[in-house]
């Protein structure tokens, strides 16, 4: 009678094998605990106002192959603005930047504790009138397209409404929170809805909201996702310096946490997650009622189909509102983020956005 | 890293961890995008947080109160006159650009009087 054959690791394999293991736990541990390089597209500050400060990317083409609007980025307020301009090669700034538009970033910072007081009212009628002006100071031109993004499209949202009338050209929404009718739509508002639920006690306690609790109430949305399988597939792909680089950039944009000044957030939970103001049209901002019918500038809803931050129900209805005769709504397949930092955006959303904007620029 | 296609190796972690993976993770995250979804889940989280939050009140209260009384006694700043301090500043800054955007419209104005040759360049900050 034969043994049967067990094929057993020799010892050399095993010491190779375990060799590879620890190489790849050590950049494993170097890219959670490292920050890669971001937002690298050269720009100057050319306006500050508190911990705001508004950006202008160095254009990179000369000024006759230049489109004559300037397009301002408003991101959201409880993040960085680094996504738009991840890294090198993967950039919609860089990607704006090559095909002629003049653009401008407005990073409205992160808020100290004497901040925790300002609400939207600051952000829409305060801050960002005052880019605006500086935006058409700085390129010369009368009108300005905007593109706002999450929060930063809610705040877009607002001005465009309460200000139709200081040269808003175009308005570009990516994920904007806007309708919230359905109290069922997504985590957030399901969390938010609840009785229980007090904006008003986390604002007194904290003052400004901390970015980690705004950061777990994120991720525990898709808690698998994010707090498990975003590690394994980069364990699993270790090997490919792309995959890796993508993610590091990505990882040290999600790292880079900041905290939402407690006015805004409570102003977020109460009068627009859970009173849907805008949509009811009572929304007062600084003394003036929002009426979404004012704005009338050319308006591109951009939405993610699979968003679970800002689910498609919340961006869809405001198109019915709005008064703008040219509108377009695109849905793009993917994430609230993934749709314009995901390996995908170079070939839909931007080129999309980009097109969509230069047939309207000139 | 482990191939699929290997035989079992004991030896090997994350081959194991991967077989594991592989078979049940989407399910298992499904399962938790429905839990988080639900108004169970809502209702618990936002007790709890309201707890903590009612629980932990006192404890800051007597520790800010500890420690304004120490700073007053230092003859420090403390964190409501930093606040203060900022706020001011915030509201000079706020004048300054007033000032800034007065300026800008008046330069603006002064050049389109003095005719089309006297424009600043596109690109140029004129204030």
């Amino acid at each position: 009678m034969t043994k049967p054959e067990v094929s057993t690791p020799r010892a050399a394999e095993l010491c190779e094998e375990l060799r590879k293991v620890a190489e790849k736990a050590r950049t494993f541990n170097r890219l959670l605990t490292t920050d890669a390089k971001v937002a690298q597209t050269p720009k100057e500050v050319i306006w500050t106002l508190n911990k705001a400060k508004l950006y202008r990317y160095v254009p990179v083409k000369p000024e006759t192959e230049r489109h004559k609007l300037p397009l301002l980025l408003v991101f959201a307020i409880m993040n960085r603005p680094h996504v738009l301009d991840l890294r090198p090669g993967h950039s919609f700034v860089e990607y704006m930047l090559h095909r002629g538009h003049d653009v401008y970033l407005l990073d409205w910072g992160a808020p100290g504790p004497e901040d925790k007081d300002l609400r939207f009212d600051d952000y829409t009628l305060e801050y960002l009138p005052r880019a605006v002006r500086k935006v058409k100071s700085v390129s010369g031109s009368d009108g300005f397209n905007m593109l706002g993004w999450c929060l930063g499209a809610l705040i877009s949202t607002l001005y465009a409404s309460l200000r139709p009338d200081d040269g808003l050209r175009n308005l570009v929404l990516l994920t904007a929170p806007l309708d919230f009718t359905d109290k069922t739509a997504g985590g957030f508002i399901r969390w938010t809805s609840d009785q229980a639920f007090s904006a008003d006690r986390i604002v007194a306690a904290f003052g400004n909201v901390p970015g980690e609790m705004i950061d777990y109430g994120a991720k525990a949305l898709k808690p698998v996702e994010n707090f498990v399988r975003n590690y394994i597939n980069l364990w699993d792909n270790i090997d490919n310096p792309k995959v890796v680089e993508a993610w590091h950039a990505m990882n040290t944009w999600v790292r880079d946490i900041i905290p939402m000044a407690g006015g805004a957030y409570r102003q977020l939970i109460n009068e627009f997650y859970k009173e849907n103001r805008l949509m009811q049209g009572t929304l007062v901002i600084r003394g003036e009622r929002v009426d979404l019918g004012r704005l009338r500038a050319p308006v591109l809803n951009v939405i993610a189909e699979a968003d679970h931050i800002t689910p498609p129900c919340q961006s869809e209805g405001v198109m019915e509102r709005i008064r703008s005769t040219d509108k377009e709504v695109f849905r793009v397949k993917g994430g609230h983020i993934g749709i314009m930092a995901g390996s995908g955006a170079e070939k839909t959303t931007w080129p999309h956005i980009e097109q969509w904007l230069a047939a309207r620029t000139d | 890293m482990s191939q699929n296609n290997d035989p079992f190796n004991p030896f090997d972690p994350t081959g194991m961890f991967k077989g594991v993976r592989d078979s049940g993770m989407d399910a298992w995250s499904k399962m938790m995008i429905q839990f988080v979804n639900t108004d169970a889940y809502a209702r618990s989280t936002a007790v709890l947080l309201d707890t903590w939050l009612a629980g932990s009140a006192q404890f800051r209260k007597a520790l800010e109160a500890a420690m304004t009384q120490a700073l007053t006694g230092l003859n420090m700043p403390t964190r409501p006159d930093v606040t203060r301090l900022a706020e001011r500043l915030t509201h000079i800054e706020l004048r300054l650009d007033d000032l800034e955007a007065k300026l800008d419209e008046g330069l603006r104005a002064a050049r389109r009087a003095a005719g089309p040759r006297a424009r600043t360049p596109k690109g140029s900050d004129p204030s």
